[in-house]
């Protein structure tokens, strides 16, 4: 899977390539318009991050380029400005998604894993994980071959896991990627803990091993260690 | 007291001490110009007595009339000079007591001394005199009379541009995108008023635009490198080595970078909805909104066992979706994270009002600062940016809503009237 990021600021640029490389993706980056669009004239990826204030022309003209060249590159826009306008059109000019600055890498992750799945229709829609099945397009989830229900936040949780695998998750980025950025949750993480403790015995319950380790009280891994 | 009011008043005073210390002069001296009239015709009335004794040497004979009597009466006193005067005596042809002008002298004929004493009645000169004063006060009352109705209708006319301008700038707000509109008067102090009312809102609004700018820059700017530091976190946190050790600073970054891109999340917000960049034009049902973000809460009210008290009735607004969503989600959040353990959350709504009712640790809070920015009363322990409550209240100036804070037998509660009138 081949990923291209653009994103002028060169730290945030490397953090990404950095955490994207160690989900098995291979990551190419770019800094500017201009090395951008040759990238893009040449090259097919599965998934485009995209920043739209670039040195050199804005990310909307990039994906106009898209357009009109008739590529199907998946592309997320990572954008300061959480402004709605941009955000329309950005989703207009072909962009599947749309991410604000400051956002966690493990939710990028998630959302790029999504664009590629959405993209790729032939290809395998079934998420494994040792003893777990996850089927995306039917939302459903097997354990050892056997259908196991969860609530949606359960599912989205284990989603969510399941792409950022071997990773530590902190508490605020699950936080975020449960209850979107509206709700305010800054005093009480409390209640992941619930949805955690559940998922954990279900997925035990159903014979899985117990792959949530909780590291440091910080956050949570999902890992078959 | 009103300008005109003061100003009517001194006029008033001033014209009607004008007129009667006028009306006093002007009697006395027309009084004075009479009588010396009166005495002159005494006088002339004198000379032909005088005339005729000296040419005749005998009293001429007289016929007494209405306004005039002559009497003669013989003395033995020794000549004396002649003497006018007033005094009420009886009219015998118009039989009663009335003011006459005397004069009295002597003559010599036939060797007798005669007194002369001619009268002259004075009353036609009286009548004259309190014409005069009726006139004039006729003339005091009138001028009143139309100096009251020339304030009236002129001079309200005269500053209805002042009252006009003083409308404007009470409903002027500086966030309103439009320049301060007056209308244009023909008075040069209005129009000096005018101009520089509108010259100073001007800048005051060129000022606020940059100071806003300046807000929604700075919060731009300041995205890329939170993003920076929370992905530089989330790299951070792979190292479980370093986490061993340092798991606690690592997660109290991770909170700040949090609240820092809340509070970003807030002022931005605060801004568009400043900024009228949101159009109230969708039709919202505020009752599936309410019940959608509560669902989404529930998890958090659990946690704290708090017991939910809800009556919805299907309420459908035009209005915007995200800012419903937003405004009931600012609500709830302060409902439920400034209640306390096995508190109470109640929530109504129906077509005119939407309540949410939440009991707290927190004494009843100012209602006058409760939807300012940054407002926390001091015993809070809670987290949050002290941004909810303003935020909603923004969303309930720019939808026209009123917007009341209450505290009643340990509930705070907030109100939003969709009829601002009510």
């Amino acid at each position: 899977m081949k990923i291209l990021i653009i994103e002028d600021e060169p730290s945030l640029n490397k953090s990404m390539v950095d955490y994207l490389t160690a989900q098995q993706y291979l990551v190419e980056a770019v800094s500017s318009y201009p090395e951008a669009l040759e990238k893009i004239e040449c090259y097919r990826y599965d998934c485009i991050v995209l920043d739209l204030g670039l040195p050199g022309g804005n990310g909307l003209q990039l994906l106009q380029e898209l357009k009109v060249n008739q590529k199907t590159d998946g592309v997320i826009i990572i954008s300061a400005r959480n402004e709605l306008d941009d955000k329309i059109t950005g989703l207009q000019l072909g962009a599947d998604d749309y991410l604000t600055k400051p956002f966690h890498l493990p939710e990028l992750s998630v959302r790029i894993a999504s664009i590629i799945r959405r993209k790729n229709m032939q290809g395998n829609n079934t998420i494994s994980f040792e003893k777990i099945q996850l089927e995306v397009a039917a939302k459903t989830v097997f354990i050892n071959g056997k259908e196991i229900v969860f609530t949606k936040k359960e599912y989205d949780l284990l989603l969510y896991f399941l792409i950022n695998k071997n990773r530590v998750l902190g508490k605020s980025a699950i936080a975020e990627h449960l209850w979107g950025d509206d709700m305010d949750l800054a005093d009480n993480y409390d209640f992941i803990y619930t949805h955690i403790k559940n998922l954990r015995k279900k997925l035990i319950q159903a014979g899985a091993d117990d792959y949530i380790h909780s590291v440091y009280g910080m956050g949570y891994k999902f890992s078959s260690l | 007291m009103k300008l005109l009011a003061k100003y009517n008043r001194v006029n008033i005073i001033a014209t009607i001490g004008i007129f009667i210390t006028g009306s006093i002069a002007f009697y006395f001296v027309l009084r004075h110009i009479l009588v010396r009239q009166l005495d002159q015709s005494l006088e002339s009335e004198q000379q032909e007595i005088v005339q005729y004794t000296q040419q005749f040497n005998k009293l001429p004979a007289v016929i007494q009339t209405n306004d005039q009597q002559v009497y003669f009466n013989e003395t033995t006193t020794i000549p004396f000079h002649r003497k006018f005067y007033s005094l009420y005596k009886f009219n015998p042809i118009e039989k009663h007591n009335e003011l006459f002008r005397d004069l009295r002298f002597s003559i010599t004929a036939n060797q007798h001394s005669y007194e002369v004493i001619v009268s002259k009645s004075q009353t036609g000169t009286q009548d004259l005199l309190r014409l005069i004063i009726l006139v004039t006060i006729g003339m005091i009352a009138l001028i009143l009379l139309i100096g009251f109705f020339i304030n009236r209708t002129i001079l309200s006319r005269i500053w209805k541009p002042f009252y006009q301008t003083i409308d404007k700038i009470k409903t002027y707000h500086l966030s309103s995108q439009q320049p301060l509109q007056l209308e244009p008067t023909s008075i040069d102090e209005f129009s000096l008023l005018n101009e520089n009312i509108s010259g100073m809102t001007e800048r005051s609004q060129r000022e606020y635009k940059s100071l806003k700018a300046f807000t929604a820059n700075a919060a731009h700017e300041m995205q890329t490198p939170l993003a920076v530091i929370r992905t530089k976190l989330d790299m951070l946190m792979q190292h479980e080595n370093l986490l061993a050790s340092q798991a606690q600073p690592v997660q109290e970054m991770e909170q700040a970078v949090y609240k820092l891109s809340r509070l970003y999340h807030s002022l931005l917000l605060l801004t568009k909805i400043e900024n009228q960049q949101f159009e109230l034009n969708e039709t919202v049902q505020m009752d599936k909104v309410i019940m959608y973000k509560l669902e989404e809460l529930t998890e958090i009210a659990d946690a704290k066992k708090i017991t939910t008290r809800i009556k919805l009735s299907p309420v459908t607004i035009v209005f915007h979706q995200q800012l419903a969503e937003i405004l009931t989600v600012n609500l709830l959040n302060n409902a439920i994270r400034y209640n306390n353990e096995n508190g109470i959350l109640a929530i109504e709504l129906n077509d005119s009002t939407f309540t949410i009712a939440n009991t707290s640790d927190l004494p009843a809070l100012d209602d006058k600062k409760v939807f300012q920015r940054f407002y926390r009363h001091n015993d809070t322990k809670q987290e949050g940016n002290g941004l909810g409550l303003s935020i909603v209240k923004q969303i309930c100036d720019l939808a026209g809503y009123r917007l009341a804070y209450g505290y009643q037998d340990g509930l705070h509660t907030i109100v939003i009237f969709f009829n601002s009138g009510s």
